[in-house]
């Protein structure tokens, strides 16, 4: 069991503070925290698919949660980055002659359907489970 | 039993001798080996009081002893997910970096973006 602190940082995200040891938690939590940073156990943190999203955790008193749209938004930036990335490497590959493995026509068309299930999803786990382009 | 020795110079057995400031100047004033992740994992330390994750990326090192500023020197290596992917170990853009805590960021150069390195190594010296 490993403990942990908690606090909301001055970009509004979650910061997650883990001492080395060199000192008590108390005197981590005093020197290195700002004031209303609480010690919690490391297995209360959100884990599996919402641990992905840290960037869209909450803290709310001693309770972290995952605010989802924000999840769904980091999802939908993470994945049109990719699809920038394998869109120049398609246009490169058109340049240098090399054929691209995929059709320009099919690869919108799985662009799209994968930026609908991002859209529609409910769940981190679903977001998760959307591949990014290759 | 505290006590100070002074001298200028440091000499071995074998006469090879160097000005102390250069052992002072030259030394390590902390160091750290740690995982990223929301719980980040840390190996090894020295002067190193804590490890604060703030977003993807984005660390915190806490000195256990201050540095006298903040302009220390700062060196990092990592790694991502057992590849051998370039990895930049950069100061962060979204933090500022004080005497007391020295804020970095670790990006994979293949993707562009930052990521949690599967382990950060930092020394910094002053």
């Amino acid at each position: 069991m490993t403990q942990v602190i908690i606090y909301t940082n001055s970009n509004g995200g979650v910061s997650v503070c883990v001492p080395t040891g060199e000192l008590p938690i108390n005197e981590v939590l005093a020197k290195d925290c700002p004031a209303g940073a609480i010690i919690v156990d490391d297995s209360t943190l959100p884990q599996g698919a919402d641990s992905v999203f840290f960037d869209a955790w909450k803290l709310d008193g001693s309770t972290i949660t995952v605010d989802f749209p924000t999840a769904q938004a980091h999802k939908l930036r993470d994945f049109n980055a990719a699809a920038v990335q394998v869109a120049q490497k398609r246009q490169l590959n058109t340049l240098a002659g090399i054929a691209n493995a995929k059709s320009d026509a099919d690869f919108a068309s799985e662009l799209a359907t994968s930026r609908e299930s991002i859209a529609s999803a409910t769940t981190t786990a679903e977001l998760v489970a959307i591949a990014n382009p290759v | 039993m505290a006590g100070t020795i002074v001298s200028d110079v440091l000499q071995d057995g074998a006469g090879n001798s160097t000005a102390t400031t250069n052992a002072i100047k030259g030394s390590a004033k902390a160091w750290v080996n740690f995982g990223g992740g929301a719980s980040p994992i840390i190996n090894a330390s020295f002067n190193v009081s804590s490890i604060t994750y703030n977003s993807t990326g984005q660390f915190g090192i806490n000195f256990t002893t201050a540095m006298t500023d903040a302009n220390y020197s700062a060196v990092g290596m990592a790694n991502y997910a057992g590849t051998s992917n370039q990895m930049f170990v950069n100061y962060s853009a979204n933090f500022t970096s004080t005497a007391s805590i020295l804020y970095i960021s670790t990006l994979d150069r293949s993707s562009n973006s930052l990521v949690n390195p599967t382990f950060v190594a930092v020394t910094v010296t002053r």
